[in-house]
């Protein structure tokens, strides 16, 4: 135990430096506040937001039936997310050489990796359900000592089933793309088939969700066939019962040994598999091609050889770029199916002329959307670790550094929004202008998300990690610039709808071309001065 | 040339370099020795570059590093003691990469490639990607990387780790032509007898400060440079 608890520490306290404060240079303390006042943020939005849902769900008796949607979809967003997390977290990772040489078993090895995936989604977890099962308190018809133990208990064991599923398949992903030739590829792709099959799914269980409700004899019996530990809690906070507790609490023990136990079966097996280099033919010097270049074409290339050599970056960030693609081939065949729900979404009544008017909106909205949820250079900077040595050393400016993990993201989301747009134009019809207007829009909104992301990585860098996951998946920096996109996309989507059918789409669109384009240039000149500065004195 | 002018680096409040001062001079084949954690690799670094430092100056054939990095650093190719690499490339890649940045033609870049992978026995390896590389393998592409634009200045942090005997003989031999060409060669290293060999200078670094700076037999007189070092080590 003692040896554990040693192990953890070690592989623990990189992970832990959110909450490390610092002395600088200088004489001031350096804590990470932002991070956390974001996570408080984030916790008092929905709180605030889950208060209004129980205000509207009270009257029916349905506060509970909140409490367990919530929980099921952060176990669902936890399962998703950790399926591509695993083949980095779990596989190929820098220490492997260190902990595999040590006199523990391997199951404790295994045992510490899952343990560390476990305790950032414990943070997760806490964060989405802490503030709903405070607002609770508020509205609960019946309330006693007991709801503050079993969702005190609740909150470290609701991570524990979603976390074992999402290693199991993630072990079978890698599984499988072990066996391939250009095993990235095949993890790319059958990451990505996953995520997108698991959407798909949801979005299609009308059927199960029907059978379901037939033949549930409760709300509670409802929501415990839908998801076992959703329906346990909303038991337990109805009617607390200590044995049911304990079954749940044995329940999630013996899921978790089973799973590592299952798990180090095959797990070194697999490892040893996705290290195996795939020897190529030799090539004679004579017949590589050797040729200079200009650096900055240089640079981008390499950016986007580590790219496209990192499944989880990949996956994370071209994610929204596939259901960009996949939304506007929907749309454009199923545009007379959407009307009807773009005509009343939620209370905010436009009617089908104003809609058809102001489509070109809709394409801002969508490239908004893509724009904001693919932030690619929040780990840029921390993806170097030490190789961060080479690029210093080099005899180029660090604006053309920084300029060129721009301009490689920039080589990334360009073509796959033309596509999107594109497709939209078509099926829209769209004037000629608004398609220039729209053109530039899909270049200028990445860039302010492409330079955020920037220079969230300069400020909050990770250069010693032990895998890719770690730094595109679980870093601050990751976690702000997604937090910083999220509230920039709900921000300009309030904007936008507020302004449909009120001002001219096309003069919103020039309008949007004159912000973006000024906070492009703002966040530049930020680069070129702080962001400099920032990366000349990172260190490792 | 490299000249180090009262040159400090702090980490925190730990003294790395103390007000270290020496100079480098063209043609000369210089070792930097001392104990593990005496400053070596952080002065390095500050030469390169690589960490910016609190007080004084390094100046690289007259420009200063802290002025007019870019410039400064077109003059130097510098081999960590770590290989560090982009491993996910084919070595040519990551060569060509490193040229691109020094702005290498064509031919200059071929000729020198061609020569130093022969040179290494890394001819038909070059397209393979770089994290099938030993330890060894790795060390020699960037030594490949690091001599294939022609630099005036070589900055080496413990060079021969992890090399196999033939390939510390060749480096020993390509670092002979550079001081004949009138190059300049700075390394840190704990191989003191390679050192008294090779050297014609050397500098002994002891908790940062410089305990010793001046010609092999300078500092060295009737002694092996192993018992000098010993001894300022008590």
């Amino acid at each position: 135990m003692k040896k554990i608890i040693s192990l953890i520490k070690a592989c623990m306290t990189s992970d832990m430096n959110v909450f490390k404060i610092s002395q600088k240079k200088n004489g001031k303390k350096n804590s990470s506040k932002l991070p956390i006042i974001i996570s408080l943020f984030i916790m008092f939005t929905i709180w605030s937001n889950s208060n209004i849902l129980f205000e509207k769900m009270a009257p029916l008796h349905l506060q509970l039936l909140v409490m367990a949607l919530f929980v099921f979809g952060v176990s669902l967003f936890t399962i998703i997310e950790g399926v591509y997390k695993t083949s980095s977290l779990l596989f190929n990772c820098k220490d492997d050489q260190l902990l595999l040489s040590l006199p523990i078993k391997r199951s404790t090895v295994l045992f510490i990796r899952i343990f560390k995936f476990y305790v950032f989604e414990l943070i997760f977890n806490t964060i989405w359900i802490l503030p709903i099962m405070i607002a609770y308190i508020r509205w609960a018809e019946v309330l006693n000592w007991t709801y503050y133990l079993t969702s005190v208990l609740m909150l470290f064991l609701l991570p524990i089933i979603p976390i074992v599923i999402s290693c199991i398949i993630g072990t079978i992903t890698s599984s499988l793309s072990s066996r391939f030739k250009y095993k990235n590829a095949a993890q790319i792709i059958i990451s990505m088939a996953f995520c997108v099959g698991v959407l798909y799914i949801s979005m299609n269980m009308d059927n199960l969700y029907n059978y379901v409700i037939a033949h549930a004899t409760s709300i509670n019996d409802l929501i415990t066939k839908i998801y076992y530990p959703a329906g346990v809690y909303v038991d337990l906070v109805t009617k607390f019962d200590i044995l049911k507790l304990a079954i749940f609490i044995a329940v999630n023990i013996i899921i978790f040994g089973l799973g590592i136990l299952i798990l180090s079966k095959v797990y070194f097996k697999i490892n040893s598999r996705l290290k195996k280099v795939t020897t190529t033919k030799k090539v004679k010097i004579d017949n590589l091609v050797i040729k200079s270049q200009p650096s900055v074409i240089s640079l981008i290339k390499k950016e986007l050889n580590t790219f496209f050599k990192t499944p989880v970056f990949i996956v994370n960030a071209g994610f929204s770029l596939v259901l960009f693609i996949l939304i506007s081939i929907a749309v454009c065949i199923k545009f007379n199916d959407i009307l009807p729900i773009l005509t009343d979404p939620n209370g905010i009544d436009f009617s089908k002329t104003v809609i058809m008017n102001n489509l070109s909106l809709l394409i801002l909205i969508l490239i908004s959307f893509t724009a904001f949820t693919t932030s690619i250079t929040n780990s840029v900077i921390s993806l170097e670790g030490r190789n961060i040595n080479i690029l210093k050393s080099l005899p180029i400016k660090t604006k053309t550094i920084l300029m060129s993990k721009i301009y490689s993201c920039l080589v990334i989301t360009t073509p796959v929004l033309l596509i999107g747009d594109i497709i939209l134009f078509i099926r829209f019809k769209t004037n000629i202008i608004e398609v220039f207007l729209l053109l530039i829009l899909s270049i200028l909104i990445p860039l302010v998300s492409h330079f955020i992301g920037l220079i969230t990585n300069l400020k909050y860098p990770k250069l010693d990690w032990e895998n890719t996951a770690e730094v595109v998946k679980q870093s601050t920096s990751s976690f702000i610039a997604v937090m910083l996109g999220m509230f920039l996309l709900i921000i300009s989507i309030i904007i936008i709808v507020g302004l449909i059918g009120k001002i001219n789409s096309l003069l919103i669109l020039i309008a949007a071309i004159i912000v973006y384009l000024i906070v492009d240039i703002l966040l530049y000149t930020y680069i070129s001065i702080k962001g400099v500065k920032k990366f000349n004195e990172l260190s490792i | 040339m490299i000249e180090i002018k009262n040159v400090t680096k702090k980490y925190g409040n730990k003294l790395a370099v103390d007000n270290v001062s020496f100079t480098v001079n063209d043609g000369d084949i210089f070792a930097f020795i001392g104990h593990n954690g005496a400053g070596k690799t952080t002065l390095i670094k500050s030469i390169v570059g690589i960490h910016d430092f609190d007080e004084g100056d390094i100046l690289i054939d007259g420009i200063s590093i802290k002025d007019n990095p870019v410039e400064c650093k077109k003059l130097m190719a510098y081999v960590p003691d770590n290989p560090e690499t982009y491993e996910h490339m084919k070595a040519i890649d990551y060569i060509n990469f490193i040229c691109d940045m020094y702005d290498i033609d064509t031919e200059t870049r071929e000729k020198n490639i061609k020569k130093y992978a022969k040179l290494f026995e890394m001819e038909d390896k070059l397209g393979d990607t770089i994290d099938s590389y030993s330890h060894g393998m790795k060390q020699k592409i960037v030594l490949i990387s690091a001599l294939a634009h022609n630099p005036k200045i070589l900055i080496m942090d413990e060079p021969f780790v992890g090399l196999d005997p033939k390939a510390v003989f060749d480096i020993k031999e390509v670092l002979n032509e550079m001081v004949k060409e009138g190059k300049t060669v700075f390394y840190s290293t704990h191989i003191l007898d390679v050192a008294e060999k090779l050297c014609s200078r050397v500098a002994i670094i002891k908790g940062g400060k410089l305990v010793k700076s001046g010609s092999m037999k300078e500092i060295k007189g009737d002694k092996s440079l192993e018992k000098v070092f010993m001894e300022l080590e008590k």
